[in-house]
């Protein structure tokens, strides 16, 4: 009973935080005097036939406790497995899908649009560049033909030579 | 009583299930709780009953004792089971009421035997009410300090120490 020791020390103090010393004096006293009379008059203590009842019952709370626990753990162990098996399967599908040939889509360079198209100069802005110099050298041709540019034609043509090739490699340059 | 030690070493071996730590708690406790539960039943067959529903009550209920004063926290589960039994009664008595006329001669409020009634004590303590009763038996048997009893009670220190002190003081009035 040290603890009690300790409490009946307490008693006069924690009466003092209310009541003045004199009734935290008789307070204590109250208190010990109750307790001494609780203790003279001890009540009766269980059976052992009740104490080894309890444990017994005890021993089979705790076999329950074991078996619950053991199928909570089954459960467990079975969700686990099922999300494992879950994950596998989908990796599976996943690997499958991977290891296929690819299939390579090819595109053509020049739109198919323009391709099969009969008026290529309002299709692609180039050519219709491409186009309209072409007309140019074809009139300059013609004018050189008539004897427009007069004595210095040869050096026109030459002029138009260069022009045409430059013009070519350019396109071929892209 | 267990040293802090080894009521530590003994808890720790009930959380993990083990039969024979459970059984050494019920050799440390299981007198002082059946001494709180027959002083304020007044009857040894109830007792009995109260004490093996606190211990298998221990059972389920230990993995949720997160340290402290273990004392504090079973003597508030035997208070629990104690306060349970107390409506149950109510609903019995309720029970007897409604069946009085038909079973007046067959069946009758439960009353304390004389045998239980044997020490002066026991009769004494009956006079007081209720709560006066319980908190000078819990006083007693838990061997709580008043600071644990009011937390207990969520109620303030000093409404635990004036109820107790009137308690004790009728109690030695009672007795002389």
């Amino acid at each position: 009973m040290d603890k009690r020791s300790q409490n009946d020390e307490d008693v006069k103090a924690l009466f003092e935080k209310f009541v003045n010393r004199e009734q935290a004096e008789q307070a204590a006293e109250d208190f010990l005097e109750a307790e001494q009379i609780l203790r003279s008059c001890p009540a009766p203590g269980p059976d052992d036939k009740v104490t080894a009842g309890i444990k017994s019952q005890i021993a089979w709370a705790l076999l329950d406790r074991k078996e619950i626990a053991f199928k909570r753990k089954a459960l467990k162990a079975v969700a686990v497995a099922a999300v494992f098996i879950v994950l596998a399967a989908l990796s599976v599908k996943l690997l499958e899908k991977q290891s296929q040939p690819q299939k390579i889509v090819y595109a053509s360079i020049i739109p198919r649009a323009i391709w099969e198209s009969e008026d290529i100069a309002s299709d692609d802005v180039n050519l219709a560049t491409l186009t309209a110099e072409i007309e140019q050298i074809k009139d300059e041709m013609l004018a050189l033909q008539l004897g427009d540019y007069g004595e210095n034609g040869s050096s026109a043509v030459e002029e138009l030579e260069m022009e045409f090739i430059e013009i070519n490699s350019d396109f071929w340059k892209g | 009583m267990a040293k802090s030690e080894d009521l530590t070493r003994i808890i720790t071996g009930c959380k993990k299930g083990n039969a024979e730590c459970f059984s050494q708690l019920v050799d440390i406790y299981s007198r002082r709780c059946y001494g709180y539960f027959y002083r304020l039943t007044g009857r040894r067959e109830i007792s009995d009953d109260l004490l093996s529903e606190l211990f298998v009550k221990l059972v389920e209920k230990i993995g949720s004792y997160k340290g402290g004063s273990f004392e504090g926290w079973l003597f508030r589960i035997a208070s629990n089971i104690f306060h349970d039994y107390l409506r149950s009664k109510q609903r019995y008595k309720k029970l007897l009421e409604v069946q009085k006329k038909q079973l007046e001669s067959k069946v009758t409020e439960p009353k304390y035997g004389e045998d239980d009634r044997a020490d002066k004590l026991q009769k004494e303590i009956d006079k007081l009410d209720a709560d006066t009763r319980e908190l000078i038996i819990l006083r007693f048997y838990s061997q709580l300090s008043f600071k644990e009893i009011a937390e207990m009670r969520s109620e303030p220190i000093g409404t635990t120490l004036s109820k107790l002190h009137r308690g004790v003081k009728r109690l030695r009035e009672l007795m002389e």
